[in-house]
């Protein structure tokens, strides 16, 4: 929005004020008041925008400098290794390469970070099939009432805190899982090498499944959500074609729609995972939280990266070279290394079209 | 002309000048009493009583007469004790309130060392480098307390104790020895029916002081093996064994021993009582001597007594496995871990006085404080080497 | 009318098919469909469930008054702690993030708009305890502000500039270009037109971002773990060196402890939470309704 400039309304001077082009400077004295007013303004919120870049910024550095020297210490190798060994905190301290650390500390985030991928991978797995059917029956089958309530019931799941979530998983569902549905999988699978990882003691419903599974619960908002507004968009006449061609409304809704938001779908799902990926506290409640080993099979206790960060960092200042914070630094970095090339993997492949009263993309 | 468009008559130059430089004093005068009201009040928030005796008396024990809101965090072992604590000390003095929160040793010792808490609470006491790296932080002992070694094994009566030592637990924690009736434990109780059971070993996995009590019993009485390879911590990497199972806080090792059959934990004393009402055994640890005992207040004063001289002036002193025939070998001082600089004066002096408190025999360390949670009184040597710690704790 | 399906005959498909497979398969499809929505909505009913099943019974109006404390007491402190937070954060990271989203929505141009716009997508996309970890290192500890309301307040905000900042400039943009052209032919300035017309009109959208911001301080833990700290005291004002209490703490901690009282405190800091979000969802809805009422621009 430009200012009409080049008129002299009335020009009287009151003096010099400051930053108005010579155009302006021709203004009458309100029509001078507004245009410094707008140049204040715009300054003003042009810091505000400024805000975010500068706290990522200021976010990237602060992790950098504090993971480097860890870096430099735990090497590449970290991200390949199995281990959580602090040390010797109550021996001598020792330097390597110029960082003080304990004595025969040795971190490996390769558990972690397997733990994180797979729980949300399944999470996604059990979600998207869930949300895609329950998207198409609101959209295409169920009368306005039913769909109405079916999306306020997604906008509740989606708000309500994951602490609550971890409750409900430690609490309800974990012990019923492992009381009915796991001895029941684990029994039935054939023993082939292949499927060793689903055999085994079903534990008391803290591990990975159980994590996937409540993981699943809470990202199928954000996926369904979207999915509901992208089938709305489908165009009525390629619906109505297809109806001309003799095709029942289910074959209409396989063939026609979800191929037509196919490519939001898998939009839906990667934004779903970045969700889940960056889950802290349900997964801190109901995993198990191993550290340093990865899970034996299917229902065993694992650790993801958020969960461990959340668990460890009150506890490790106690190692007073400083080390076991750094190296939490270095996890925080890989995490959101991970969840930034998730995240711009969503972008690519949908925009969001928000249409809900409380947007669901938000997770807690 | 322009270049007098500024320029005052003389007069009112002199008159103006006068009065900038009157402004100019009064107001200079103004900041510097406001200044020394400003100091002076902070000094006068402090009691006169601030260069105190290093002996508990009633002067010191008083708190300032601010509102204050102190914080204190740390081991799940002292959180029982320091709960009876906040509750009877806000009795007395509503305007100090103490929040306690049981969080594990390491936490205890982190957020002291940093400073974002004002009492950290421990069982273990500080490290050499937490020292180096933090001078000024006290490791301050309240009292004397142990830690069981909790069983739930089918078919042993909570009335039988099992004997076990150092040697039979490294190799359960090593995942050597794997079920009840093993040759090992069969051969310290003969005359137990011990059913062919699964071990299932149970451990912290929060960075905990109880972990490095059970830990330094292990390393101390296998030398070359646990106490190589994994050596004692807060936070040391159990053997990754397929029966081995994690818990959080000395709560969550009750429940979870409670829940899983042929469970083996170890739980400090104050929770005494709920593993008696969750029907758990105590072992029957062998000290250096090769003598079995419990954990009762005799053996965990006779185990205590062999250290008193040999604690230094800082009391960080290990008091597992001492030479002492009648004693019970796990056991330790409870320590308060205090910053190296409190956030200022008056919450200082409160810490200070509420330290005092907890230290006086007839205050926090009466009987009726100490036996709920069933831990042992600092004998009077010791209770003036904290005291005398605790008058150096700076705001 | 009758369903476009009805008008072709039944019996036989195009290819010759029979028929019975194809309603076999569309009855079976849109059963597993209702399965799916079925299954959708059962987990919220099952944790409402269980929440209220274990608050309800030994609920008593005490503990929205009573403070905890050392061996029980209430939630009186956590309550005031999470409505102090919420309101801190609205009025701070709205006012950044309308404003930001001003900015970007009247007066940034190309590259540099794509810029700060790119900038605060990956803010937002930032996991709430790489921010927690942030804000203690930096505020807490560094900062000595030890945990404190203000630490708490910045990195809750940070967390939710971005999605205010998003949805003000996505309402902005849907006000009509004619109110602004109106506003400027009748001589007035920039910032007038943006707070007495173009705000006015956005005000939904606006919103809805703010509401998102009260969901987010509601259930956020993570972050507040590391900067707020707690505290058995109902909070004062001060901005540093004061931890404060909040509802998510008592669920997070509580559930675990030996003792019954702090696990029943959890259950009902749940109940509690569950609550104040079904009011959110509520007044959001009330907003949405509203503004379609009233307004010719819809969202």
């Amino acid at each position: 929005m430009t200012l009409v400039t080049g008129q002299h309304i009335g020009a009287k001077a009151h003096g010099p004020l400051p930053r108005l082009s010579s155009a302006a400077r021709r203004l009458s004295s309100a029509a001078q008041r507004a245009v410094l007013e707008g140049t204040w303004f715009r300054y003003l919120t042009g810091t505000a925008a400024l805000l975010p870049a500068l706290a990522l910024v200021g976010i990237v550095v602060l992790l950098a400098t504090k993971a480097w020297p860890a870096m430099v210490v735990n090497g590449i190798g970290f991200l390949g290794r199995s281990a959580w060994q602090p040390g010797s905190t109550y021996g001598a301290a020792v330097r390597t390469d110029g960082v003080l650390h304990p004595t025969g500390s040795d971190y490996g985030a390769l558990p972690l970070i397997v733990g994180t991928l797979a729980s949300s991978g399944l999470a996604v797995l059990f979600a998207v099939p869930l949300s895609v059917g329950a998207a198409l029956a609101v959209v295409e089958k169920l009368p306005r009432r039913a769909s109405q309530l079916v999306g306020m019931f997604l906008e509740l799941l989606a708000g309500i805190p994951s602490v609550v979530f971890g409750l409900w998983g430690t609490l309800s569902f974990g012990p019923v899982l492992a009381r009915d549905v796991y001895p029941v999988i684990a029994r039935h699978v054939p023993d082939v090498p292949v499927l060793r990882f689903l055999r085994g003691d079903p534990g008391y419903g803290e591990g990975l499944l159980t994590a996937g599974l409540v993981l699943a619960v809470m990202i199928v908002p954000i996926v369904a959500a979207t999915t509901r507004d992208l089938l709305r968009q489908v165009p009525d006449l390629q619906k109505q074609g297809a109806v001309a061609l003799g095709m029942n409304d289910w074959e209409v809704a396989r063939k026609v729609s979800t191929r037509w938001v196919r490519a939001g779908i898998i939009g839906a799902s990667v934004l779903g995972l970045a969700r889940a990926l960056g889950e802290t506290m349900a997964v801190a409640m109901v995993s198990g939280s191993l550290l340093g080993t990865m899970p034996l099979n299917l229902y065993g206790k694992m650790g993801t990266v958020a969960s461990t960060i959340v668990q460890q960092l009150d506890g490790a200042f106690s190692d007073g070279t400083g080390f076991e914070v750094r190296t939490l630094a270095e996890l925080a970095l890989v995490l959101a290394v991970i969840t930034l090339l998730t995240n711009v993997g969503a972008r690519l492949l949908v925009r969001k079209v928000a249409t809900t009263a409380l947007p669901v993309g938000r997770g807690i | 002309m322009r270049n007098n468009y500024f320029v005052r008559p003389n007069r009112s130059n002199k008159a103006s000048a006068r009065a900038v430089l009157v402004g100019a004093t009064a107001g200079a005068l103004a900041m510097a009493t406001a200044a020394t009201g400003l100091l002076g009040g902070v000094a006068a928030a402090a009691p006169k009583g601030s260069q105190a005796t290093s002996a508990p008396t009633k002067a010191n024990e008083t708190p300032p007469k601010a509102r204050l809101d102190l914080s204190e965090t740390g081991s799940t072992l002292l959180y029982p004790l320091f709960q009876l604590w906040a509750a009877a000390y806000h009795k007395h003095y509503p305007n100090i309130t103490i929040t306690p929160q049981g969080t594990g040793s390491g936490t205890g010792i982190s957020d002291a060392s940093s400073g974002t808490v004002n009492i950290g609470a421990s069982d273990a006491y500080l490290s050499p480098t937490v020292m180096a790296q933090y001078p000024g932080i006290e490791n301050i002992a309240l009292a004397i307390s142990a830690q069981m070694v909790n069983y739930n094994v089918k078919g042993v009566p909570a009335s039988v104790h099992l004997k076990l030592d150092g040697g039979v637990l490294a190799g359960i924690y090593e995942g050597h020895i794997t079920n009840w009736d093993a040759p090992q434990i069969k051969a310290l109780n003969p005359h137990v029916n011990l059913p062919n059971e699964k071990i299932v070993a149970l451990h912290r996995s929060d960075s905990s002081g109880d972990t490095f009590l059970f830990s330094s019993y292990l390393s101390d009485t296998n030398p070359n093996g646990w106490g190589k390879s994994i050596g004692y911590g807060t936070s040391i990497s159990f053997p990754a064994i397929p029966n081995a199972l994690a818990e959080e806080g000395n709560g969550g090792m009750v429940t979870g021993c409670a829940a899983t059959p042929g469970c083996i934990a170890y739980i400090g004393i104050s929770y005494l009582a709920k593993t008696e009402a969750a029907h758990l055994g105590e072992a029957l640890l062998q000290n250096r001597d090769g003598f079995f005992h419990l954990p009762t207040p005799a053996t965990i004063t006779a185990e205590a007594a062999a250290a008193y001289e040999q604690t230094p002036p800082d009391e960080a002193l290990s008091l597992v496995d001492d030479a002492a025939k009648a004693g019970y070998p796990i056991i330790n001082y409870e320590y308060a871990i205090i910053p190296p600089k409190e956030p200022n004066l008056v919450q200082a002096e409160a810490v200070k006085a509420f330290l005092y408190w907890a230290v006086d025999p007839t205050g926090g360390s009466s009987p009726s404080f100490l036996d709920a949670v069933n831990f042992q009184p600092l004998p009077t040597s010791i209770a003036r080497l904290s005291a005398a710690q605790i008058a150096k704790i700076k705001g | 009318m009758k369903e476009p399906s009805e008008l072709v005959e039944q019996p036989l498909d195009l290819y010759g098919r029979p028929s019975w497979g194809r309603r076999l398969a569309s009855v079976a499809g849109w059963g597993a469909c209702g399965l799916a929505t079925m299954l959708v909505a059962a987990p919220l009913v099952w944790v409402v469930y269980g929440v209220v099943a274990r608050a309800v019974p030994h609920w008593h109006w005490s503990v929205l008054t009573t403070t905890t404390s050392a061996v029980g007491g209430g939630l009186a402190n956590e309550v005031v702690g999470t409505l102090l937070i919420t309101a801190g954060v609205v009025v701070l990271a709205g006012t950044v993030g309308v404003c930001s989203g001003i900015y970007l929505s009247e007066y940034s141009k190309g590259r540099v708009g794509t810029l700060l716009r790119s900038c605060s997508e990956v803010l937002a996309g930032i996991p709430s305890i790489v921010l927690g970890y942030v804000g203690y290192i930096a505020l807490v500890i560094g900062m000595h502000w030890q945990f404190s309301l203000l630490a708490a307040l910045i990195t809750l905000s940070v967390l939710t500039v971005p999605y205010i900042a998003k949805t003000t400039e996505s309402a902005l943009r849907q006000v009509p270009t004619a109110y602004r052209e109106g506003a400027e032919a009748l001589g007035m300035s920039q910032m007038r037109t943006m707070t007495r017309i173009t705000l006015k009109t956005a005000v939904p959208g606006v919103t809805t971002g703010l509401l998102v911001a009260v969901a987010i301080s509601l259930g956020e833990t993570a972050p507040l773990l590391y900067t707020a700290g707690f505290s058995d005291n109902v909070p004062s004002l001060a901005l540093t060196h004061s931890p404060v209490a909040y509802l998510t703490y008592a669920v997070w901690t509580f559930y675990n402890q030996p003792s019954a009282t702090f696990q029943q405190l959890s259950y009902d800091a749940a109940l509690v939470l569950v609550v104040l979000v079904l009011v959110l969802i509520l007044a959001s809805r009330a907003v949405v309704a509203r503004s379609q009422r009233y307004s010719d621009v819809s969202l």
